[in-house]
């Protein structure tokens, strides 16, 4: 019968199809492979162009320099387009594959959580440099991070409004609707109550939306001092130049996730002025961070961010734990789970990284400005990292 | 009262913006009672068809309109030529489903080529008339030209429409064949091309939408699924087949979802629309206005 | 009812039953290699037995699918609601109220072909393209309710996370392995259930429904009996793909059940064969692995899914392997 034979063919094509899939996984090569993982498409995607090139720079030099152990050092990128539903298939896909040693990433908190319970299952470590929201690091030992949590940003923005923004009172809060975007609000709103700050609108958006105008009117009508935008750079681009259409012409406030220079191409004009937090600065950072900085530019044509930064940092640190703790999973993650003081934490260019028992680490923030169309560092920090 | 106001300019906007679309929807339904799927594709094809006229030809905004309604309109034309016309006679559930795989194509072409890096007009290219001058209506609520501009050619341009269906030849044409096909070809009228012609005219008023968009908000490969989704549901509200119903529908639901969005609730925004869509098709599936031409499903 | 079972498909079975034997074979042949310093360029068993999973779970999605067009004609946009439906069921018992998976599943199943009858209850009399948009538009709310209420789900974006695997006498079954027995054993209930439906009375009346509906009922066929059972079985198979899915992957969010989902799973059983069982299964096995193969290539893949879908319409509308003569 016709269908017969068909059947035949038709499924040993599906069983071909199936086998290439197979074979798809990473093959293995004399070396030692990380992932990283993060949004590399997708609107945000300049978060990942940094941080892959963070990365990459970070792993020419260490060959460069004889490779990890005599290996050469070989980065996986996967793509989480900074969506939680990509970053679970993507967690899964590196976890299954064994050749993988550590992750650095991912880089949005809703993937870092997504990703978190998947690792711990699997025994991989999961190092994040760019994921604040306070709940990344609880509740699994493979869980890191290097940069502060957002509970800490919130106070910190908070404290800086109120003792160097002096005139500001009443302010409004336009967050995304997702964990980093949600977290930072309630850390914000939080500490700007004890400080006796007024909220006078609080307003969420949906990433996927392109138009502000109807929650921006409504901002608008409560006359707030300053508007906070907790989000990432590409809406908050949009916020900035639409607010200005609608007719808001107060002071905004972006926190770290604003801290890209999408920002600045897309707000054009509207936003000069802005102020933003980062873990971050490198005009603030040592020599050694001044010495990749130009490295990083001779390389890539352009200057390098504070995501860069952190990849470049976090890719060194797992470095050290194969060298020093071993070259497997477990040795990984007990390495850095044994950096809990100063003394044994790691020296990067983004500063002193040691953990706590969560895997949560202390590092002071810093504000930038944006002023002609390009971010420097605003004339008063607040360095101390006391809550 | 002023944000209210202000509210209603926005309302007005989109609802404008969803009529153009709509009308895009709502016509090839009519006449060859095919779901487009990618309409909305090609709303958002015209964004970045004039986003690229002026930044990588560097042609005058007033150019850029133009040309990009008229690369719409032949891709329009286009995709009916490859997709839709080979399946005229095949059952309903071929065409909607070659829909949906052209909606596809074109919404992850787009994404591959140019990135789902969300693009702005630059400064230099967006026309400084519009853009730098507004309106202070009394009560002190802000009317940009732009937004005015935005209605007042979504206005002229269903008027014109609505001249072309009721008043030219070809209209008349459109018209019978909407009623009936196989009667209007026996009358001589070339169905194919009239069916072309309908395409055309829904993607060129489809991409002024586009553009329209683009300078007032931004321009990303997804931008035509939720603004298409909407201007669908516009075009059921007011009946699906009927040109008036769906420049109503575009309106009445442009300023629902912005007032709802303002006082309600801004994350169901485009909840609003599905809502509606369903409500409507459950309990009055012929719509606001009803078909104007008769034959039902 | 007897089923003719050619000696190609026992192996197939046999094979399959024993795949998780052979990739373990693998894995320590790997490792003996490796200890000689010889790398193989064999892929690790868990990750093989993850690519199989997710294709399994795709063809059970697919024969869920596959009923509501495939046997009664109409087109089902929104299918992934029901995909939803079960997974938030069966990943909010379990994680947020500690509630077994062996209770949690069947009330997922119960709970989607409850949805489904809800669907389906005001769509009875509409024809075609008023359906799917209804299917469309249901499935979208449903996406749009999980990802905004956040007292429901207690997440933004309805992220539940840390749903636990099944617990059989003491032993969390979440190794890649379990998971492959237990998605099979899914998978083969799902086929045994749906092929029987079809072989019987019922599954006569919805053939008939397919073909003519009013003259199924000028037959007797009462509509709307046989077409709600369409819609909650259909449902109820989604939900249990939902479940098995929540726990699979440890976290769900709303982005997983988003529209285009749908459209995959309807891709695969249009490439299959729309109304034939084997279709579902050829169809999710070639389309699930393409888009995991085509997963460094991005949007790629949905391009690819588009391009077939085109095709497949203008060519070939019956499908690959289907069994109906049309004409």
């Amino acid at each position: 019968m016709k269908t017969r034979a068909n059947f035949s063919t038709i499924s040993l094509v599906a069983l071909v199809v199936m086998s290439f899939t197979f074979m798809s996984c990473e093959q293995k090569v004399e070396g030692i492979k990380i992932a990283v993982a993060g949004p590399f498409t997708g609107n945000i995607a300049a978060f990942g162009e940094m941080i892959k090139r963070g990365a990459e720079l970070r792993a020419k030099e260490i060959n460069a320099a004889g490779g990890v152990n005599g290996k050469t050092l070989m980065l996986v990128f996967e793509d989480d387009a900074g969506k939680d539903k990509e970053a679970s298939l993507v967690a899964t896909r590196i976890a299954t594959n064994r050749n993988i040693l550590a992750v650095v990433g991912h880089f949005n908190s809703s993937c870092s959580l997504a990703g978190k319970p998947i690792y711990k299952r699997a025994g991989i470590v999961e190092l994040s440099p760019g994921s604040t929201n306070v709940r990344v690091c609880e509740g699994s030992d493979w869980t890191f991070r290097n940069l502060y949590r957002d509970d800490f940003q919130g106070g910190f923005v908070a404290k800086y409004i109120k003792n160097v923004l002096t005139d500001i009172q009443k302010i409004a809060i336009f967050f995304d609707n997702d964990d980093y975007g949600r977290g930072l609000k309630d850390g914000f709103t939080n500490a700007a109550q004890k400080l006796g700050l007024d909220i006078v609108a609080t307003e969420a958006y949906d990433r996927d939306n392109t138009d502000f105008k109807a929650q921006l009117t409504s901002i608008k009508a409560k006359n707030p001092d300053l508007v906070f935008i907790s989000g990432l750079y590409s809406q908050a681009g949009l916020i900035a130049s639409q607010a200005r259409e609608v007719g808001i012409t107060v002071q905004l406030f972006g926190a770290d996730g604003v801290d890209s220079p999408g920002f600045l191409e897309i707000a054009g004009d509207a936003a000069d002025g802005t102020y933003v937090s980062t873990p971050f600065v490198f005009e603030l950072g040592g020599s050694e961070a001044q010495r990749v900085a130009k490295a990083f530019e001779a390389e890539y044509g352009v200057a390098p961010d504070t995501w860069a930064a952190l990849t470049y940092d976090a890719v060194g640190m797992i470095v050290e734990a194969i060298e020093k703790g071993g070259e497997n999973r477990k040795a990984i993650q007990k390495y850095l789970a044994s950096m809990t003081t100063p003394e044994k934490g790691y020296e990067g260019i983004t500063g002193l990284t040691y953990f706590d028992k969560n895997g949560d680490c202390i590092k002071p923030a810093y504000v930038k400005v944006v002023h002609d169309g390009k971010f420097v560092p605003a004339e008063k920090q607040m360095l101390d990292t006391e809550m | 009262m002023t944000q209210f106001l202000e509210q209603i300019i926005n309302g007005l906007v989109l609802g404008g913006i969803y009529a153009l679309i709509a009308v895009g929807y709502t016509m090839v339904y009519g006449i060859i009672q095919l779901i487009n799927f990618a309409h909305g594709e090609i709303f958002m094809f015209g964004a970045y068809f004039a986003f690229f006229c002026v930044t990588t030809l560097g042609l005058s905004f007033w150019l850029a309109l133009p040309i990009s309604m008229l690369l719409c309109a032949l891709m329009g034309m286009l995709i009916d030529f490859i997709a839709y016309r080979p399946l005229r006679n095949a059952p309903r559930l071929s065409a909607l489903i070659t829909a949906i795989g052209m909606s596809l194509v074109l919404q992850n072409l787009a994404r591959m080529i140019w990135t789902a890096k969300l693009r702005k007009f630059p400064v230099e290219t967006r026309p400084s008339f519009l853009v730098a001058n507004k309106i202070i209506l009394p009560g002190g609520a802000q009317l940009s030209f732009l937004d005015l501009f935005i209605i007042v050619l979504a206005i002229g341009l269903m008027i014109g429409l609505n001249r072309l269906i009721y008043l030219t030849k070809i209209g008349k044409a459109m018209r019978a064949c909407a009623q009936n096909k196989v009667a209007a070809n026996l009358m001589g009228i070339n169905t194919n091309h009239v069916i072309a012609v309908t395409f055309a005219i829904g993607s060129a008023l489809g991409a002024v939408a586009g553009v329209m968009v683009g300078l007032r908000e931004v321009v990303e490969p997804t931008m035509g699924y939720y603004k298409g989704v909407s201007a669908f549901a516009a075009a059921v509200l007011g009946g699906i087949g009927n040109v008036t119903g769906a420049m109503l529908g575009g309106v009445i639901l442009g300023i629902a979802e912005v007032l709802g969005a303002g006082y309600i609730s801004s994350e169901y925004r485009v909840a609003i629309a599905y809502i509606i869509m369903i409500l409507v098709i459950i309990f009055r599936p012929s719509g606001l206005l009803g078909k104007s031409t008769a034959t039902r499903a | 009812m007897r089923v003719k079972l050619s000696t190609k498909i026992v192996i197939l079975f046999i094979v399959v039953c024993l795949l998780p034997l052979l990739t373990y074979s693998a894995d320590l042949l790997v490792q003996w290699a490796s200890d000689r310093d010889i790398s193989l360029p064999i892929p690790s068993g868990d990750y093989m037995l993850r690519i199989l999973v997710q294709a399994y779970l795709y063809m059970l999605l697919a024969l869920g699918l596959n009923i509501v067009p495939g046997f009664t004609g109409l087109l089902d946009l929104g299918y992934v609601g029901f995909y939803l439906v079960g997974g938030y069921t069966a990943g909010l018992l379990m994680a947020r109220l500690g509630w077994s998976y062996w209770v949690a599943m069947p009330i997922a199943a119960v709970n989607g072909a409850i949805w489904g009858l809800l669907r389906g209850a005001p769509t009875l009399r509409l024809t075609g393209d008023y359906f799917a948009i209804v299917t469309f538009g249901f499935s979208e709310l449903l996406f749009r309710v999980v990802k905004n209420e956040e007292w429901l789900i207690g997440g933004p974006n309805g992220f539940v996370t840390d749903i636990p695997a099944p617990n059989l006498l003491g032993h969390e079954l979440y190794h890649y392995w379990q998971q492959y027995y237990h998605i099979l054993i899914l998978l083969i209930l799902t086929i045994v259930v749906v092929h029987r439906l079809q072989h019987s009375r019922v599954g006569r009346a919805w053939a008939a429904i397919r073909e003519d509906e009013r003259a199924a009922e000028s037959m007797g066929i009462n509509l709307r009996e046989y077409k709600s059972l369409a819609f909650a079985v259909s449902a109820a198979i989604g939900a249990v793909g939902g479940a098995f899915f929540a726990q699979f992957q440890v976290n769900i969010s709303a982005g997983a059940f988003e529209f285009w989902e749908s459209i995959l799973i309807l891709c695969m059983i249009v490439l299959g064969g729309m109304g034939s069982i084997s279709g579902s299964i050829v169809g999710a096995a070639i389309l699930g692995s393409l888009g995991e193969l085509l997963r460094p290539f991005g949007g790629a893949r949905y391009l690819i899914f588009g391009i077939i879908l085109i095709l497949m319409m203008r060519f070939r509308p019956a499908g690959l392997l289907s069994i109906r003569r049309h004409g």
